[in-house]
């Protein structure tokens, strides 16, 4: 780590001011030379945060999560009594199975729809530039705000989808001078397999610019070299897409796709916004169920342990994740 | 001191309430106010004390207005900032969770229903102030609400209930002859406006007024209870299960399928937008047809009716929950705080909310059904009859922390919601009676 | 425009111009009704009748409405200082944790980089009960500090991630060159590598300013007064209440408090994009 005195001089030197600096001062900060403590010292301000508002919260967390705590009385140490009882709540089993199927699906939506359109955008035509910028939108803007004119898209009595939807209906039937009935449209947050599906949209819509950028900064790092290749040997887009593209972009998808996996586990903001976890239940994810068990119910013990239930999940693939960038480093 | 009031702008809602008697009033209960907290002297403006309340924001929008006003005349008075927060209904226990538990928020919060005894450990001892305000002569089923261990958490402030309203024209038009009155005749009549095309509006989602509504009056009109006299849950019964099959029928029969994920603000808007003829809902849909025309089709108002809940073979019942003025025992202005809900029930203060509110609400004290507004408009007549009918949730049980968990939780109202999906009833039952042992018998 | 081999327009046309402009229209059409609904008077917002596509007689009322009857520019405000700050405050810790990792070496530098990368296992939706209560211990509830200080530990992580990856590029022989010209370790990086790694300062920045703007849940549990809401609590709990949702106004809220983020991101699109790709790839 010391400087050899054949340090490359193809860089151009731009410290040529700094030996102007006092012998004095150098030797006042002579112990943050030391790369140990200046490595000690820059990490605090990055290491008091976490300990503070992440590690101590999440300890006594736990500890919350072992009590009985009601909103405005005192605590008392239960052991697992919380646990047992969410185990025999069929909302809390409805509720995990929720957060794993609504983060399965939108995921892999997202990874496929996203992969579809960073393919369009590895074209170069006129405004390409402005379309990439344009459709990371809805990541960019607030998920709630965005939601709420989803609420009000899907709404029961003025929905435009449904407009649309009986427009077409109507259309079909003068054109086929036939009589389907009266056609009503999917009751968007009404239906609790409707609802599942509503926000599983709304996520996806929302990830898709990311994984389409992210997928896109990969793609460009193939080599074109290796399609015109596969172009001589006669190869179609698929097999061109199959056995050239996904393998080289695969480290790439391993990263945003466990970030995401994550991310969208923890979600909040979408059901929150669309279905507060209705119809009966049926939409709630562990983060909203944590939230009206504990904030709208007053039961913070309960809150506690439901949202510390996602540990163990999240735990798993990120540990997966780490083990598969140790092996792909090592290869 | 006769302190220079300005003139209020607008017009007088209230109606018949005179400016002089008001203010003179109000000027009293000032002085003596200002007196006793600014240590004898004049109401000075030397320290300006805040008080922030924490209430719904009312179906009934000049009822919200005429709630800032009466605070804005009142911090006038008093030398207070008084600052009134009004928002969604369905928010209203998250927020009162947060602020008891983080020491800090507001210094009033208006609590609905029993939820005073969700936060008992954090809010003041009302006794002397309920004692102050009327005392024995509240309804017993008020104090109830807010009374824990015989200690009152909050002043009731007004209570209120729904009742169906209905498109008399539609009804005509389809044949109903005579309001319904028992839930045979309610389903009979719901079939033939379905048939029409404007069919009967209920929600079963997890909101606050409308929803828990109509689910508990059902379970008790077919004589069904959440838990007995000894606190046992006893929801598991042939009543119950009389009640499930009631509206699994009901629902396909009569409603608008849609009503699954209506909150309380959808049957209104669907009525007005004519896409429901029938509904059970406080007064507000009348009154936004009556004072706001414009949100809804010519003539609405007029065609507008109410009757009650239809009744079932054990009774006829409403949900009839109060709305409660907490004191926060965070609070630094528990003073102010006191005087502003002893100004609040006034008579002349309290009359121009009630009246304001037009048949909306109902007064906290039994007086207040005597007065001359409930019979100026007949639409609105029959909500004063609620209270009759009313029975606390937690039936046959005490009206405590635990109803209003279950509350909270829509337990009941998910009972329904899930039979209606296509869930049997007795899986339903099972489900609810599970899930209400979690909370009644939590060792 | 790039032709690819053997590709005729109307394959072109299929493969490609129609399903982007599906995209296009998929992911833009809720900004289009933002808007649309934002300008619509209430008697054609709410007439179930009439194609709601289109405006026949656009109204500027719910955006007054939205200014003067609700503490929205109030919220905007909050919003941008609690950003701004808390961006600040992430890229300090963020810089410096990653310079540390990515250029010094010391016992338990891996074990640093795994725990703040581990952080992630521990998000906001699974600490806000606990924390809110951290929160009140430290007299900060209904203040903006709560949220400078909370938003800086999902920020901090992936912007040291981010930098350690820029950091990694810069060669150290200038650094080296440096020291042998007098410079302590700490002049080096604030001089060389800190104005080198410039770019990806910027990305973390834009990045954490935009992830900042959309938080929600710890707003929503440790602000209380409406005075000290930001844009997303304060429209989602302000303007939908009572009776009516005021679609229109709550609309013009969402327009408006979508905007703000849209113009400053509009700045920074190619750091905001290579910061998002480089975290990725790094």
């Amino acid at each position: 780590m010391k400087a050899s005195p054949q340090s490359a001089v193809t860089t151009p030197r731009s410290s040529g001011t700094l030996t102007s600096v006092e012998a004095p001062a150098r030797q006042r900060s002579s112990w943050l030379e030391n790369e140990a403590v200046l490595g000690y010292v820059l990490m605090t301000p990055a290491l008091l945060l976490i300990v503070v508002f992440i590690a101590y919260p999440f300890s006594l967390g736990v500890w919350l999560s072992l009590t009985d705590k009601l909103v405005s009385r005192p605590a008392h140490f239960i052991g697992l009594r919380n646990f047992t009882h969410l185990f025999e709540s069929q909302i809390f089993w409805g509720t995990v199975w929720n957060t794993i199927f609504f983060t399965f699906s939108a995921t892999v939506l997202k990874a496929v729809l996203g992969m579809w359109l960073a393919v369009l955008l590895n074209r170069k035509i006129h405004f390409m530039r402005f379309i990439r910028a344009t459709i990371l939108l809805p990541f960019i803007v607030p998920t709630v705000l965005s939601g709420l004119a989803w609420v009000w898209m899907f709404d029961a009595t003025f929905s435009v989808f449904n407009w649309g939807l009986r427009w077409l209906w109507q259309t079909t039937e003068w054109l086929l001078n036939a009589d389907f009935g009266y056609f009503r449209g999917p009751r968007w947050l009404g239906d609790p397999a409707w609802a599942m599906f509503s926000i599983i949209m709304v996520n996806t819509w929302r990830g898709i610019p990311f994984f389409a950028i992210s997928f896109l900064a990969g793609l460009q790092t193939v080599p074109t070299e290796l399609y015109d290749a596969g172009d001589i040997d006669g190869a179609t887009g698929w097999q061109k897409f199959w056995h050239i593209t996904v393998p080289l972009i695969k480290p790439i998808a391993v990263v945003v796709i466990v970030f995401s996996f994550v991310v969208t586990f923890a979600d909040f903001q979408v059901v929150y916004v669309l279905t507060r976890g209705g119809p009966h239940n049926s939409t709630h994810l562990l983060a909203t169920f944590a939230y009206q068990l504990g904030m709208a119910s007053g039961n913070l013990g309960e809150g506690a342990a439901v949202a510390l239930f996602m540990f163990p999940f999240l735990a798993l693939v990120i540990l997966w994740q780490l083990l598969y960038l140790r092996k792909e480093d090592s290869q | 001191m006769p302190q220079r009031v300005p003139q209020q702008a607008g017009g007088n809602p209230a109606g018949g309430l005179t400016r002089r008697a008001f203010l003179s009033t109000s000027m009293a209960l000032a002085a003596a106010a200002g007196a006793e907290f600014v240590g004898g002297k004049a109401p000075a403006l030397a320290q300006t004390r805040t008080l922030h309340v924490l209430e719904w924001s009312s179906f009934v929008p000049a009822a919200d207005v005429i709630r800032d006003q009466q605070a804005a005349e009142f911090g006038k008075q008093a030398g207070v900032k008084v600052t009134i927060e009004h928002i969604n209904a369905n928010d209203l226990l998250a927020r009162a969770t947060a602020a008891i538990e983080g020491r800090k928020g507001p210094d009033i919060l208006q609590l609905q229903n029993n939820s005073p005894h969700l936060y008992a450990g954090g809010l003041e001892d009302h006794n002397q102030l309920i004692a102050e305000l009327g005392g024995d002569k509240f309804y017993p089923f008020i104090i109830d609400a807010v009374t824990v261990d015989g200690i009152a958490r909050g002043v009731p402030y007004f209570f209120g209930g729904g009742a169906n309203t209905y498109r008399k024209d539609i009804f005509q038009k389809v044949g109903i002859d005579k309001l319904p009155d028992t839930w045979e005749e309610h389903l009979a009549a719901g079939k033939k406006l379905k048939k029409f095309g404007m069919p009967i509006g209920q929600t079963l989602g997890h909101t606050f007024g409308d929803a828990p509504g109509f689910a508990y009056p059902v379970l008790w009109s077919f004589g069904g209870m959440e838990v007995d006299e000894k606190g046992k849950v006893a929801i598991n019964s042939k009543e119950t299960r009389a009640a499930v099959d009631f509206v699994k029928e009901f629902w396909f029969a009569a409603c608008d399928e849609g009503g699954l994920a209506w909150d309380d603000t959808s049957n209104n808007r669907a009525f007005l937008a004519e896409a429901i003829a029938c509904t059970l809902n406080g007064a507000s849909i009348y009154f936004v047809a009556r004072y706001t025309p414009e949100k809804t089709v010519p003539g609405m108002a007029d065609k507008i009716g109410h009757f009650l809940m239809p009744r079932g073979p054990a009774g006829r019942f409403h949900t009839v929950g109060p709305s409660t003025n907490c004191i926060t025992t965070y609070s630094e202005n528990k003073d102010v705080a006191k005087h502003y809900i002893r100004y609040c029930h006034q008579k002349e203060v309290y009359e121009q909310f009630l009246v304001t509110n037009k048949g909306y609400v109902n007064g906290p004290l039994p007086e207040w059904q005597e007065h001359p507004m409930w019979e100026a408009d007949p639409v609105v007549t029959i909500f004063r009859e609620l209270p009759k009918y009313g029975r606390n949730t937690g039936y046959a049980g005490p009206y405590d922390r635990k109803s209003a968990e279950v509350r909270a939780k829509y337990i009941i109202v998910d009972l329904f919601a899930k039979a209606v999906q296509g869930e049997s009833p007795q899986s339903a039952i099972a489900w609810a009676e599970q899930e209400l042992k979690n909370v009644y018998e939590r060792a | 425009m790039e032709a690819r081999v053997g590709e005729t327009f109307r394959k072109r046309l299929i493969v490609f111009y129609i399903p982007l402009f599906l995209f296009l229209v998929a992911l833009l059409f809720p900004f289009y009704w933002m808007l649309i609904t934002s300008v619509k008077p209430d008697f054609e917002l709410y007439n179930a009748r009439n194609a709601p596509f289109f405006v026949w007689h656009p109204t500027l009322s719910h955006w007054v409405q939205l200014f003067q009857n609700t503490l929205f520019t109030r919220w905007a405000w909050n919003t941008l200082c609690i950003a701004t700050a808390s961006t600040a405050i992430s890229l300090f810790a963020g810089v410096l944790a990653g310079y540390a990792l990515s250029r010094l070496t010391f016992p338990g530098s891996t074990s640093f980089g795994i725990i703040i990368f581990i952080t992630y296992l521990v998000p906001p939706t699974l600490l806000f009960i606990p924390l809110a209560s951290v929160i009140a211990e430290l007299h900060l509830l209904d203040s903006p500090w709560a949220l400078i200080l909370t938003y800086p530990t999902f920020l901090v992580p992936f912007s040291a991630w981010l930098l350690m990856g820029y950091f990694k590029t810069i060669p150290r022989e200038l650094e080296e060159c440096a020291r042998i010209d007098g410079a302590t370790r700490l002049q080096a990086m604030t001089k060389i590598v800190l104005p080198l790694g410039m770019p990806g300062i910027l990305s973390a920045g834009i990045f954490s300013f935009t992830l900042s703007w959309n938080e929600f849940l710890y707003a929503l549990v440790f602000i209380s007064s409406p005075q000290q809401k930001t844009i997303p609590v304060g429209v989602v709990s302000e303007l939908m209440k009572g009776d009516v949702f005021y679609w229109g106004a709550l609309m013009a809220g969402a327009l408006f408090g979508s905007i703000p983020i849209a113009f400053v991101y509009s700045f920074f699109v190619e750091h905001y994009v290579s910061g998002m790709t480089g975290a990725v790839k790094g």
